[in-house]
């Protein structure tokens, strides 16, 4: 399924905002009848985020799902995104769920 | 005006604490131009207050000027966020460097919530928000301040010997975090690589009696004034 990262905010900052929105996207995953093993975040339309929610969304994520294979999209064109996203190191955090 | 505000809070308690505004009308109009009378309302300095009330200044008079910002919480300071993106556009930033800019403010103000929150030294809490472009020179100058804990005060938690000022401030740089037990501390390396890196700027905190100053020839420290709580300053040159 795809999560949309827009409709969490266009501007999405701080740890407690990135821990309550693991806990919502939890009642939406869970309560998808479609959800399959493939979890899409997708950053679309999002102008901003936070080092800090980053880290705190999507490691809260991954806790949550270890068994759920994890795909970004939607970074296209926004370069700052990508790059917050490099610095929490999501590269090793998707491969780690893939070995 | 960071200074300024710290100064003002931690003298907010004192019996006869007393404001001597400047007397040129050119100054007066800037300080209110720079909201500086709603802080000194709400900490109490009446007289100041009433003096800057009495001066009418249209919001466009200065439009290089951030005014004042003081967020108690950090849901309010997140809220604010959309203001300081139209804020850097406006100042004359293009996109990815609005874009940069703001993740930059974000993690700042983070931080102030992050390592304050619970321990705030005076009934005074958040982040007090101030900006000022200069745009013959293509320069932005943006502060944060809060009369928090300070460097020292939050990694002491982590490192218990920790007694300086500098070390402190230069430990927080290099990624340390007094947030024992979690997996914190990037957010102020990216702050000061983005700022060097990607804007050619500088970044100056000013924590308790320690000053330090990283740009791309490097990073100065030494002893200064004391304030309560922290100043943390990016300076950045634009396109």
């Amino acid at each position: 399924m795809i999560l949309e990262l827009k409709k969490f905010g266009k501007i999405l900052n701080s740890r407690s905002s990135g821990r309550e929105a693991v806990l919502r996207a939890r009642q939406i995953i869970n309560g998808n009848k479609d959800a399959q093993e493939e979890l899409i975040l997708d950053f679309k339309e999002v102008d901003i985020v936070t080092p800090s929610f980053a880290d705190e969304f999507i490691t809260g994520l991954t806790k949550e799902y270890p068994r759920k294979n994890l795909k970004i999209q939607g970074t296209e064109g926004n370069t700052v995104t990508k790059d917050v996203l490099k610095l929490i190191n999501i590269n090793k955090i998707l491969k780690s769920r893939t070995t | 005006m960071g200074i300024v505000c710290l100064l003002l809070i931690e003298r907010q308690s004192l019996a006869d604490k007393k404001v001597i505004l400047p007397k040129q009308e050119n100054l007066l109009r800037y300080l209110k131009r720079m909201h500086l009378g709603e802080i000194l309302g709400e900490l109490g300095y009446t007289e100041a207050f009433e003096i800057l009330k009495q001066i009418t200044v249209p919001e466009s008079e200065n439009l290089n000027v951030q005014e004042i910002v003081h967020c108690r919480y950090n849901d309010e300071f997140s809220s604010r966020l959309g203001r300081f993106e139209r804020m850097f556009k406006n100042f004359g930033l293009n996109e990815e460097d609005t874009k940069r800019a703001l993740v930059i403010v974000g993690e700042l103000g983070n931080n102030v919530f992050d390592h304050n929150l619970g321990n705030w030294p005076t009934n005074f809490s958040g982040a007090i928000i101030t900006a000022h472009n200069y745009p013959e020179t293509k320069r932005i100058e943006f502060v944060v301040g809060d009369a928090g804990v300070g460097f020292l005060g939050s990694l002491q938690n982590a490192f218990p010997n920790l007694s300086d000022d500098v070390e402190a401030i230069k430990k927080g740089l290099e990624g340390y975090t007094g947030r024992v037990g979690e997996n914190r501390g990037n957010g102020l390396k990216t702050i000061q690589d983005w700022t060097i890196n990607n804007f050619h700027g500088m970044l100056t905190i000013h924590s308790g009696g320690g000053l330090v100053q990283v740009d791309e020839n490097g990073i100065e420290s030494k002893n200064t004034c004391r304030i309560l709580g922290t100043l943390a300053q990016f300076v950045i040159y634009y396109r």
